[in-house]
This record gives structure tokens, sequence and C-alpha cells, in this order.
């Protein structure tokens, strides 16, 4: 019995630890995009599994929104690395301003696609 | 000329008073067996057909008459002597032409062991058979002379592109089956559920509380103002727009947009580097 409740109590506290040096060691910045980036991979999940589970009836507006998430998400994730004071040494010539213009004009350009989906 | 057409005319009526119908003179048949025994040996009449004759598979039938003119009774030879061989149940039809004599004197030969190409294809349905005589100098004749039993044949082969040419099965279309709509519970629960994501979305964003110090600042607020106008444009045209006002009216947006842009950006970095 203690051999095997070990491991586990000893994963759930390895996960501990890492939720709360992430809680500590994160800039409110990057858990705001981090937050975002949660919520982008939840939609995505439940449409994905409505389109699996129930049908994949008005598939343009599926394509819409699962596509919509997953672009969003891939735009987020590219502003987090480059925003990412960590990887400043990584991305020398990309200001973070920079970064949020791309941002910016990446959502739009996706949006407009997301729209012509919509159907 | 007018001369040369009087004359002709005037001879074409004299042929024509002149010409005797054609009639056919002691018509005969014979069937042997192969081994050369007789098995039916008749005079035709004219008048009434014979009850029908029928031939075993290597019978051999012999037709004999003479072709004569009717009032003088004097042998002729017609231009054209035809047996037709006409099956009434499936249309099919042979004509075979048959020698006569200067004398009139005619004999067909119809050898079931070897029978002619010009026999249509058979079933075990009758062949009417009729004499077909023409001539040019006297009116035709058609003789049904008797009903005709032969052995089916194959049946006649069908033209390859045979089908081509018979009516074709209508043309339905056949359509794909209306989609399935998911019962409006299950659909209106769904709808319902996709929104939780906004509850941890803003519930963690509350938690986090980001300070926007300069949200309402006249250097960043064109910029987030223009980057929503873009939103709600797009909405616009998801709405009522066509593709051609929105790539007009995006393209008029675009420009203050990147330039509040790059003055925000400008801003936002000075105030970065500043507080280093």
């Amino acid at each position: 019995m203690a051999p095997k409740t070990a491991p586990s109590s000893g994963t759930s506290n390895s996960f501990q630890s890492l939720l709360k040096s992430y809680i500590e060691t994160t800039s409110s910045r990057l858990k705001l995009i981090d937050v975002f980036l949660l919520f982008l991979m939840l939609s995505g999940i439940i449409q994905f599994a409505y389109c699996i589970l129930v049908t994949n009836f008005p598939f343009n507006a599926f394509l819409a929104g699962f596509g919509s998430c997953v672009g969003q998400f891939v735009l987020t994730a590219s502003l987090r690395s480059q925003v990412n004071p960590a990887n400043r040494a990584e991305f020398k010539d990309v200001s973070p301003e920079r970064a949020f213009a791309d941002f910016a004009l990446g959502s739009i350009v996706l949006h407009f696609f997301v729209y012509n989906f919509l159907g | 000329m007018n001369l040369v057409l009087r004359l002709s005319s005037a001879l074409l009526a004299a042929a024509v008073v002149h010409a005797a119908s054609l009639s056919i003179q002691n018509p005969q048949f014979k069937i042997t067996a192969p081994d050369a025994s007789q098995l039916r040996s008749e005079s035709l009449s004219l008048a009434e057909k014979p009850e029908a004759l029928s031939l075993g598979p290597s019978d051999v039938l012999k037709l004999t008459f003479q072709v004569v003119e009717s009032e003088e009774r004097k042998g002729v030879q017609p231009h054209q002597t035809f047996l037709r061989f006409y099956d009434e149940a499936t249309g099919e039809e042979g004509v075979q032409p048959v020698r006569v004599t200067p004398g009139g004197k005619a004999k067909f030969e119809l050898n079931m062991a070897r029978p002619p190409t010009s026999l249509p294809p058979t079933t075990s349905d009758p062949l009417k058979v009729s004499l077909i005589l023409g001539s040019s100098t006297h009116s035709p004749v058609q003789y049904e002379l008797f009903d005709l039993y032969v052995p089916a044949s194959q049946p006649p082969p069908a033209h390859p592109d045979e089908v081509a040419f018979a009516p074709r099965p209508e043309i339905t279309h056949t359509f794909r089956p209306e989609q399935r709509i998911p019962a409006k519970a299950v659909s209106a629960f769904f709808a319902l559920f996709v929104f939780w994501p906004w509850i941890v979305l803003l519930g963690f964003w509350f938690e986090i509380g980001p300070r926007v110090p300069h949200l309402f600042s006249p250097h960043i607020l064109p910029f987030t103002a223009s980057l929503a106008a873009f939103e709600i444009l797009l909405f616009w045209y998801w709405v009522d727009l066509h593709l051609g006002q929105i790539l007009l009216y995006g393209g008029i947006l675009a420009v203050p947009t990147a330039l509040a842009g790059k003055q925000a950006l400008a801003k936002t970095s000075e105030w970065r580097l500043g507080r280093k």
C-alpha cells in the first residue's frame, strides 16, 4: 500500500510545486495570455467533441469555430513566446510591440477568414 | 421532246392495256426425309392455305411451280421472283430469290441441314411463306403459299449498339439525404456548454487583475478603438456586406489603424524602455 501511495503523492507533490512555481515566477501579463490560451483550448475541445459526438451538420460553422480557436491559439502562443522575457535572447530583433502588432494583424486576417466560413 | 413524251406515254398506255396478270401453275411441294423417303407431297391451292408444313432438322422441302400469264397459260419469266419467310410473332423476315427459267419453271429447295442465310431466326412459331412476283410488263402478284414450321434457331444475336437505339431508362436524380438535425435540447445544451470557458477566462482574469493604466491615454486609445472598429467591420461583413465592400472598407480602415498602431506601440516601447 505504501509504495503505491508514495508515487501518487509524489506526482501530486511535483504537480503542486510546478503550479506553485508557475504562479510565483510568471508575470501577470503572461498569466493573462495563458488564461486566454486555456480558454481557446477548452472552446476548441468542446466544439470538436460536439462535432464528433453529436453532428457536424453546419460543417462550415464548425470549421469556422474550430479554426478560429486553433488559429487564435497559434497566434497567441507565438505572441507569448515572443514577449516572454525568458526568450529575450531568442527574439533579439523582435520587440514586444512588434510582436503585438504582428498578433493584431494576424488576428484580423484570421477573423476575416473565419467570418467568411461562418456563412 | 414533246413527241417522244407523247409516244412513250402512248406505249405505256398500250402496255397497261396489254398487261395480263401473272399467275402460277402447278404449285407443288414435297418434303423428303434425309433417307430420301417422302414425308409429304401435295399440290398447293392458291385460294386456300394447306395444313401447315413442318420440317425436321434435316428434312428437305422442294417447291416447284410455273409462272404463267393468266389468260394464255403461257410460261413467262418474271423479272423478280422472291419467296418471303415472315415470322409474325417476332417480325423477323427473310427474302430468298428464286431462279425461274425463261419458260417460267421454277424450283426451290430448302434443305434444313444447310439452311440458307436468308432464312430468318426462328422460334417455335410458324413462318408465313409467300411468293412475290414482279415484272415490268405485268402487274405484281403476291401469293400466300403456306405456313412453315422449322426447327427453332439460335436467338438472333443482339447488335452491340442496339441498346443505344432503344429508349433508355428514365434518368432520375438522386439527392443527398437531408442532413440530420440533432434534437433541440442537445444543441441548446451544447450551445450553453460552449460558453463555460468564458467563465474560466473571466474568472482567472479577474483574479490576475491586469492593470491597464494607459488604456485611455490619447496615445493608445486610437489604436484599440481602430482594432475594435476592425472587429465590428468584420462582424458587419458577416451580417450584411459583400466581399468587395469589406475589402474597400478594410483597406480604408487599415491606414488609420496602421498609423495609430505605430504611434501607440512606439509610445509603449518608450514607456517600457524608460521604466527599465
